[in-house]
């Protein structure tokens, strides 16, 4: 059942001189799942995050996407090809507007970027901007510069951005991360939503146990860099070797 | 697509174009305006850069003396038409910014303002020391320069409607540019170049061509000195040069393409002003630019903006008052 898989992670590691950030780290994402890395502060998601997205080169193994290799690539191409990024610390483009924010991620997309056409023309990209920023709730402050949103409204811009990409696969880092619990489970249930509408497979990395167990198809646990679990929320909650190793005894 | 210029745009414009019919524009006024709207356009180039992608280049009085070079060997040698002038300044300035550019842009931060000053030195001393280009007195006495055959561009009111006809269309082109695509591409990388990347922008490429646009305004601008001055020197790619560049760019205010035109103007009028008072004019001129940092960080044209937006503030603010007013009711 190859066909199915959207992203494959195959025996990647990451070392940063003598330290061994992820070793042989296998798991395979399939369409329209929503896929979560667990693990304690340290234990790798977010170089996870960037061997995939291309801000790493892997010291071994590969990374297929969509059946192409991608390992290695710049990280303008990987996105080019359908994968898009949110971050773990908010990154928009702090000093223009939010409406300006999402016009200039939607825009990569339109024939003409990257031609000598676009030094005289703007494509209209009014329709998709305009879809997002209601989905999230941000067509009050459109007009806004970025910078002076809340922190809460900052992470549904950075979704906002990875998303107008129009990505098939979505990478979250800690999208709830900062949020009160109330924001956090408002989020969630929007990100699922969304998810679910576009048609999007997501990969999402999280430390907050209720916000993975309510929104994943399937979990993979992460530790020192290793993978030592991987399966559906109730396994990964039952499973002795997660809970000893990094939930440390908490029931629920 | 929007008006090309503003009503008061076309106003200056206007009012740039009857200068030369007023009787009190001597000889010495004329070519002063004529360095005021050149130097201008120059500061105006650079904004792209500066202003929009926020790369500041320590060496563009380089591609300012490559256009300058390239107009004055034509002209030594008998080619006397403007536009081979322009071509081959277009030609070499352009090449030149893609060398600059490309090395420059490989490695982030630092190491463009380093790598296009470095570049730069090189062709100040290549020129020079190369007796082929005058070495150090450059190339001196030129003919003037022909719009067509019998048509030279041989007195003050000339030379200055040919840059007032240049800055009017560069500007008109660098401002379809920054409201272009392109230029919305520029500002998410002066934001913030990471984030670029990651939705999809091969940002080197984007800063290779501002580069290239900026440096070939600037080498066009240089293409049109010689036609004032009949000489071509290598004082003109000095470092310093490319400093008072910069300095034209902040005074004016970044990233408004508007305020550098001012900047550079202004920067021509007070120095030439101040310097027939004083030996120490460069105190005054550094004085001018700090009280500009402290007071108007936003430079002379951003004052306008400024108000605007204080006026906005307040606006809300009274209106946020009001609404606490009514709240407790």
């Amino acid at each position: 059942m190859n066909g199915d898989v959207v992203l494959a992670v195959d025996n990647v590691s990451k070392s940063f001189g003598a330290l061994a950030a992820l070793s042989r780290v296998s798991f395979a994402v399939r369409a329209r799942e929503v896929y979560s890395v667990i693990g304690p502060n340290g234990a790798g998601k977010s170089t996870l995050f960037n061997v995939i997205a291309g801000l790493h080169v892997p010291t071994s193994g590969r990374v297929a996407f969509g059946g192409a290799d991608i390992t290695g690539l710049e990280p303008q191409l990987i996105n080019r090809r359908g994968l898009a990024k949110t971050f773990q610390i908010t990154n928009i483009f702090p000093g223009i507007s939010v409406y300006d924010n999402v016009r200039v991620a939607a825009q990569s997309r339109a024939p003409v970027s990257g031609r000598v056409a676009s030094l005289w023309r703007s494509p209209d990209v009014e329709g998709p901007v305009t879809d997002l920023l209601s989905a999230f709730g941000l067509m009050a402050r459109r007009d806004d510069l970025a910078q002076n949103l809340s922190h809460g409204e900052q992470r549904y811009l950075e979704i906002c951005l990875a998303l107008a990409t129009e990505p098939t696969l979505l990478l979250l880092d800690e999208p709830t991360a900062g949020m009160t619990p109330g924001e956090t489970k408002d989020a969630t249930a929007l990100i699922r939503q969304i998810a679910q509408r576009r048609g999007l497979t997501v990969l999402l990395i999280e430390h907050d146990m209720s916000v993975v167990m309510g929104i994943s198809d399937r979990i993979a646990v992460l530790h020192f860099g290793e993978k030592i679990a991987e399966g559906p929320p109730e396994a990964i909650r039952n499973d002795p070797q997660v809970i000893d190793a990094y939930l440390g005894g908490v029931d629920d | 697509m929007s008006r090309p210029l503003p009503w008061w745009g076309w106003l200056i414009f206007a009012v740039l174009a009857a200068l030369p019919l007023t009787p009190w524009m001597s000889r010495y006024y004329m070519l002063l305006a004529f360095d005021a709207l050149l130097f201008g356009a120059v500061a105006m180039s650079l904004d792209l850069l500066m202003g929009y992608t926020g790369l500041v280049s320590f060496g563009h009085a380089a591609f300012f003396g490559l256009g300058a070079y390239s107009t004055a060997v034509l002209l030594e040698r008998g080619v006397l038409s403007l536009w081979l002038c322009l071509g081959l300044a277009v030609v070499v300035v352009g090449a030149y910014a893609l060398l600059v550019g490309y090395f420059a842009t490989v490695r982030r931060g630092i190491y463009f303002a380093l790598l296009t000053l470095i570049f730069a030195e090189v062709v100040y001393t290549v020129f020079r020391y190369t007796q082929a280009f005058g070495g150090s007195d450059g190339i001196q006495g030129l003919p003037a320069p022909q719009l067509w055959p019998g048509a030279a561009i041989d007195t003050p009111v000339r030379i200055y409607y040919l840059v007032l006809a240049y800055l009017l269309l560069a500007y008109l082109a660098c401002r379809v540019v920054v409201r272009s695509h392109f230029g919305q591409v520029l500002v998410a990388i002066r934001e913030n170049e990471d984030r670029a990347r990651f939705l999809g922008y091969d940002v080197q490429r984007y800063k290779m061509g501002v580069c290239l646009i900026s440096a070939v305004l600037t080498g066009l601008a240089g293409a049109l000195y010689p036609g004032r001055a009949a000489y071509a020197t290598p004082d003109l790619m000095h470092w310093s040069i490319s400093g008072e560049f910069i300095i034209m760019v902040m005074i004016g205010g970044l990233g408004t393409l508007v305020g550098p035109i001012i900047g550079g103007a202004f920067f021509i009028l007070l120095q030439e002003k101040v310097s027939s008072y004083v030996q120490w004019y460069s105190i005054v001129i550094g004085l001018v630019l700090v009280l500009i940092v402290l007071f108007a960080p936003h430079g002379l044209f951003g004052v306008r903006r400024a108000i605007r937006e204080r006026g906005r503030r307040e606006a809300s603010a009274s209106q946020e008052a009001r609404a606490r007013g009514e709240a407790p009711g």
